[in-house]
């Protein structure tokens, strides 16, 4: 695949809720094409649906920062999929930051004002740039930057 | 059940450390049912751990699996086919299954992840109470289905303390007093008098003092 206008140096996993709007098939493929291998869109039926260990394995294997997209509070169509889904994001949260990684690495977006999840993509995008790579996906530089910081001390 | 509940990460890394070849091997009974070591925790503790591995650039391999009941000799024994690749096993089953597992691959470091907490109930999502101590002598019957020396925070076997308010216990106040739900049982039952009598106080030779218990039953034997 030819490199995209916005891809860039990290890799967002988005997971969404299949009932936030503008979220169907073609939706999902234009952001595909905007971000490239920039990110990596997982429909699900509700976020209710997303377990930690969805976030988990994607920073273990190939994201740099992972994402839900759920409905606003009290509008979930299951009743409470964006409240179950809004205590395992701060559980493995809690989990990636005992072992050192920045938790901000994952997050929430309840969907407040009914945003497309074009809109609400391109947001997290914005948010998300001032993060670096992710030490798991390149340990390497990781290192290298301990060392420095060692070397420093 | 058996409840536990995952020890903190730091100690786990600090007991797996030596190790390159890991082995987590949860289970899928009680501590399945509380969250703390059943097949999606397992994994999510094995991700947990590659993730740290690799920040760290280190080169681990850590493996999961998960069986019906790591206590159960049955249900370990098929682990011989696939043990051997492994420096040491995490094991997230209770006390009871860590040692299950050591006695039976007795060449192999078996490292525990959960601590084992008590014997209870799931009393709502998320929510999981001790309501027996394995005392060997059960005497619900004679309280309604209440045991009083699991439930009253100081073991009363012959009627309440008096420090109850409420109908909750005094030590603390969140808890229901345990005299006055078997107060409350027997009444309905129009078993009162079973409080009559005095109870005198328990045999613990029943639960401690000779060693580990056992039970033996022939019929089950082959």
């Amino acid at each position: 695949m030819s490199q995209t206008s916005k891809e860039n140096k990290i890799t967002l996993a988005l997971f969404y809720c299949q009932n936030i709007p503008e979220s169907g098939k073609q939706d999902r493929q234009s952001l595909e094409e905007e971000y490239g291998k920039s990110i990596r869109l997982f429909p699900i039926p509700c976020s209710g649906r997303l377990e930690p260990l969805h976030l988990l394995r994607a920073l273990e294997e190939f994201a740099d920062v992972a994402y839900v997209i759920t409905c606003p509070e009290g509008e979930c169509r299951y009743f409470d999929g964006n409240l179950r889904a809004k205590k395992r994001v701060q559980r493995t949260r809690e989990i990636i930051e005992s072992i050192g990684l920045e938790g901000e690495r994952i997050g929430i977006v309840m969907n407040k004002n009914s945003k497309s999840l074009a809109r609400q993509a391109h947001e997290i995008m914005e948010n998300i740039t001032h993060l670096r790579p992710s030490p798991v996906l390149s340990p390497h530089r990781a290192q290298q930057e301990k060392g420095e910081k060692r070397d420093n001390c | 059940m058996i409840t536990a509940e995952q020890k903190p990460i730091d100690e786990i890394r600090e007991m797996i450390e030596p190790y390159e070849k890991i082995l987590l091997l949860g289970c899928d009974s009680c501590v399945a049912e509380c969250a703390a070591g059943g097949e999606k925790e397992t994994a999510m503790l094995a991700s947990t751990l590659r993730i740290a591995a690799k920040m760290e650039g280190r080169d681990v391999l850590i493996h999961e699996k998960t069986v019906d009941r790591q206590c159960v000799k049955d249900f370990i024994l098929p682990l011989d086919d696939i043990i051997n690749q492994y420096d040491a096993v995490l094991s997230l089953g209770c006390g009871a299954g860590v040692q299950a597992v050591a006695e039976i691959f007795s060449e192999i470091p078996i490292i525990p992840a959960l601590n084992t907490k008590f014997i209870g109930e799931t009393r709502d999502q998320g929510y999981w109470v001790e309501n027996c101590i394995g005392c060997g002598d059960c005497m619900l019957y004679y309280f309604g289905g209440v045991c009083p020396l699991t439930r009253c925070a100081k073991n009363l076997l012959n009627g309440p303390c008096g420090g109850s308010k409420d109908g909750k216990c005094e030590v603390d106040p969140e808890v229901p007093c345990a005299w006055q739900l078997i107060f409350e049982r027997l009444s309905a039952f129009n078993a009162l008098e079973r409080l009559e009598k005095i109870y005198p106080p328990k045999d613990w030779s029943e639960k401690q003092g000779r060693g580990p218990r056992k039970i033996i039953r022939e019929d089950q034997q082959l």
